[in-house]
């Protein structure tokens, strides 16, 4: 019932338009107002994680989590009612499937990541366990802003297949292999990974790939760099826990001085405390980099399918013109381009009329066919330009707009973490002053 | 007005018991009077000054005493709290000079003094001393006032190419800790009449009494070193002292294995800072619109590494050697508590042979010898000093304590504070965007 409702929307809901001065906002609301989007009508969101364990595809029992993916439409909600969402379960590998299927399905457009599969740029102290109960924690929020940027793309938020993952809890998976993305998704990795010239890309493109490089680069970087920064300030702040230890048995020692000394040691202890909050605030600030990492991969990805399709384009034109030049010179007997058949006339004396008008007309065939062809690619190409570069400069605007906010909220974290070291140590410079 | 314990005075030797009014002597014989400074002593006491007093084993006690009454109540008045206007000798080691010369190479300092005293002929000095000089004046304060804690010296050798003993930062240490030592003299109300500290202080050159000096210091060394004598009966109050030192010295060990590891850790965050901060300038060069707050952030990040740099020098320069120097102190202390031991147990052994040769000759017990009497006196004299010196080390060391805590956690405060402010003069700059979207938060 909810599905015809569904339907009835999505087809209001294609080519609205969204003015750029709206997207000051915070993501979330951003996400809802930008371009036509599911997430208008329904409420998306990953609310638990549970641990499971099963069998494997080779029959070996194995321990895994499984997410809760809960949707409510908003009209529901908006008559006062506030009913409980529908919900299913599904775990990290078939949001992979889903993610998969889009970018094969829509090559042109930016495909939002997902968290990390594995934790990697950890500090000493932050498990890289996939169990650790932070980590699953951390990926759960990876995983809704997964759906919640998808949901709120203008292309990608139409799709059915995503609208049957948040819906449909069985059949999902067989439904996305029906639509045979498996074949076309083994050529992109193929093509993905080839080495081939371009000899006339779109320059933007050619740009871009560069740009992507760096950013994956950079982030890549900075991302090591801030857990050795991570790892170097706990040990600071931990050590002046002994602090605690030695100025509460001097205080033993002493008549005046002791009760000085004791409540200044109390407060180094609390100083000490205070790192595991900190660097758990901060953790977050290396998710949302770690998102522009993967992004960039996914950037990089559009920019090379542009210049497969134009390689491509560019090999059926230069197969055209040489097979027109071929034509040619069999009309008018004039060899000016090397053939196996040129020189093996040349050896074995010229071939028969018939040979001669068999060979023009599989020409002439293959010459109409690649006419076909390179009109298909030039069109192929001229489109999906036009839909990757609409696609890239939405995702330069958003990634512009969200990376600005992880520095303000970076910056307002130091804030506050410089304002606790002032309060400690003035507390403690009290109790000094007491001595 | 000073509560607690009198002052010890110059001490004296030979003199008959009854002529002589000792602090401790005072107390036991209990008129609470006594205990209080007051214009009475100062006139009892006089008397000593003009005498010529020698040391119990005749060598000539070489401290100036009080001349009159009134220069004694201000000894007496001037207790613990530093009063500008108490005090009257003034001093000062700094201007640090390097000389080179073909025999070697050396450091003075400058010592400035400044006094309204009348032991001293000029009411202003400025003379040039090296660290050798230093440690004459201390091995002169040793063998004259053998009863009292002298303040420590900073270390004597250095490992040579280990320590560059002419870097900026040895050198400085140095003189704060030379500058401490002299204070601390100059504040004590024996000490600092020494004669010694006043050819120290005003002399031109030192080396001609150096050569004469040098041959005494040998002679004398052996006086406190040890008679054999075993102590049978130390005070409790002694005992106890001896286990706060211990007990002192452990946790000073500990502060600064735990301030040398935090220093350790510091410049390790500070090397991963540095990296971090350039990053974000990579970055910010191959963006358009986060150029500004990418640059913003590295600038902060830059600014924030110097503060740490800073904090870190701080707690090298000013924390750890001041914990340095307080351990030679306890180990000062622990050698004074010694030589009083010593003392004690020598009168002890010889009270008890006297006590054993009275028995064999049985004669009338009124003459006690002389020399057992010698020995009380040292010994009453011995912790009389000892006690008044204890007390002012105890008052002195938790007033230093006091301002060297608090002195780290200003250090970190301003630390806190810099960073601080980096962070918050950056905020705006995130904030500001381009003018096509201009936008108010």
């Amino acid at each position: 019932m909810m599905a015809e409702a569904v339907n009835e929307k999505t087809a209001q809901i294609e080519g609205s338009e969204l003015a750029h001065t709206e997207l000051e906002n915070n993501k979330n609301k951003t996400m809802v107002e930008e371009g036509s989007s599911l997430l208008r009508r329904l409420e998306i969101s990953v609310a638990e994680a549970e641990k499971r364990t099963g069998k494997n595809t080779v029959n070996m029992q194995e321990t895994f989590t499984v997410y809760l993916v809960e949707t409510r439409p908003i009209d529901a909600m908006k008559e006062g009612h506030n009913p409980a969402p529908d919900s299913l379960w599904r775990r990290y590998s078939e949001f992979e499937l889903l993610r998969n299927y889009l970018l094969v399905t829509y090559p042109y457009i930016v495909v939002p990541p997902l968290p990390e599969k594995r934790a990697e740029f950890v500090w000493h102290k932050l498990s890289a366990d996939n169990m650790d109960p932070d980590f699953v924690e951390r990926r759960r929020v990876g995983l809704e802003n997964f759906l919640l940027r998808i949901a709120s793309h203008s292309v990608l938020s139409n799709d059915k297949i995503l609208y049957h993952f948040l819906t449909k809890e069985h059949g999902w998976k067989e439904a996305v292999y029906e639509t045979g993305f498996q074949a076309k998704a083994d050529s992109r990795i193929k093509a993905l990974s080839a080495t081939f010239r371009v000899k006339n890309p779109d320059k933007r493109f050619t740009e871009m790939r560069h740009y992507s490089d760096e950013l994956q680069s950079i982030t890549s970087h900075l991302l090591r760099v801030r857990a050795r920064v991570a790892d170097r300030l706990y040990g600071v702040y931990k050590v002046h826990g002994n602090y605690g230890r030695v100025f509460s048995e001097w205080s033993a020692i002493e008549k005046e001085m002791g009760d000085g000394l004791q409540s200044a040691g109390h407060h180094m202890d609390a100083y000490a405390a205070s790192v595991d909050d900190i660097l758990e605030e901060e953790e977050h600030y290396a998710d949302q980099l770690k998102e522009y990492l993967f992004y960039a991969e996914a950037l990089r990805a559009v920019c090379r399918k542009h210049e497969l399709i134009q390689y491509e384009l560019e090999t059926a034109s230069s197969d055209l013109i040489s097979k027109k030049q071929q034509r040619e010179e069999l009309a008018t007997g004039m060899v000016r381009t090397f053939s196996f058949k040129g020189m093996t006339n040349k050896l074995f004396g010229q071939e028969s009329p018939e040979q001669r008008e068999a060979r023009l007309s599989l020409l002439e065939d293959q010459i109409v066919e690649g006419e076909e062809t390179v009109k298909e690619k030039t069109l192929e190409s001229q489109e999906y330009v036009k839909c990757a570069w609409v696609d890239i400069q939405r995702f330069k605007e958003q990634k512009d707009r969200d990376l600005r906010e992880a520095l303000i909220s970076y910056a307002i974290m130091q804030i506050s973490l410089c304002k606790k070291g002032i309060q400690v140590w003035s507390n403690a410079k009290e109790c000094f002053q007491k001595m | 007005m000073s509560a607690g314990t009198p002052k010890s005075l110059a001490s004296s030797g030979q003199k008959p018991i009854q002529d002589i009014c000792h602090p401790l002597g005072a107390e036991e014989v209990a008129p609470a009077g006594l205990r209080t400074p007051s214009p009475d002593v100062g006139n009892a006491t006089s008397s000593i000054g003009e005498k010529d007093l020698s040391l119990p084993n005749g060598t000539p006690v070489e401290t100036s005493s009080p001349a009159s009454s009134s220069s004694l109540l201000n000894r007496l008045q001037l207790d613990d709290d530093l009063d500008g206007e108490t005090r009257d000798l003034f001093v000062t080691v700094d201007d640090p000079k390097k000389h080179v010369s073909t025999m070697e190479t050396y450091i003075t300092y400058r010592v400035a003094t400044k006094t309204t005293r009348v032991e001293f002929d000029l009411p202003e000095y400025s003379v040039r001393r090296r660290y050798q000089d230093f440690d004459w004046l201390r091995t002169k304060l040793e063998d004259s006032q053998p009863t009292h804690l002298i303040p420590p010296l900073p270390q004597k050798f250095v490992m040579k190419g280990v320590v560059d003993r002419f870097s900026e930062e040895f050198v400085a240490t140095r003189r704060k800790a030379l500058d401490k030592f002299l204070k601390r003299v100059a504040d004590h109300p024996v000490l600092s009449f020494n004669e010694h500290l006043n050819t120290f202080l005003s002399a031109k050159d030192l080396n001609k009494r150096q050569g004469l000096a040098l041959l005494t210091k040998m002679g004398e060394s052996v006086k406190y070193v040890t008679g054999g004598y075993k102590l049978r009966a130390r005070p409790m109050e002694f005992t106890a002292m001896a286990e706060y030192l211990d007990m002192f010295s452990q946790k000073l060990g500990t502060m600064d294995r735990i301030a040398q590891r935090i220093i350790k850790e510091q410049s390790e965050y500070l090397v991963e800072l540095r990296e971090y901060g350039p990053v974000y300038s990579t970055w910010a060069a191959v963006e358009a619109e986060l150029h500004e707050p990418l640059e913003g952030v590295a600038g902060c990040v830059a600014n924030c590494s110097s503060a740490l740099d800073e904090l870190t020098e701080d707690m090298s320069e000013d924390f750890l050697p001041v914990l340095r120097e307080y351990a030679l102190y306890v180990e000062a202390m622990k050698a004074v508590l010694k030589k009083r031991d010593n003392v004690q147990a020598e009168y002890e052994a010889k009270l008890e042979a006297a006590a054993f040769r009275k028995e064999e000759r049985a004669t009338s017990v009124q003459q006690v010898p002389t020399d057992v009497e010698r020995c009380q006196d040292r010994v009453e004299c011995f912790n009389a000093d000892l006690k008044a010196d204890w007390d002012r080390w105890q008052s002195n060391k938790r007033q230093d304590f006091r301002h060297l805590l608090t002195g780290v956690a200003d250090h970190n405060i301003q630390y806190y504070e810099k960073c601080l402010a980096a962070w918050e003069s950056v905020i705006p700059l995130l904030h500001d965007k381009q003018p096509q979207e201009a936008e108010t938060d």
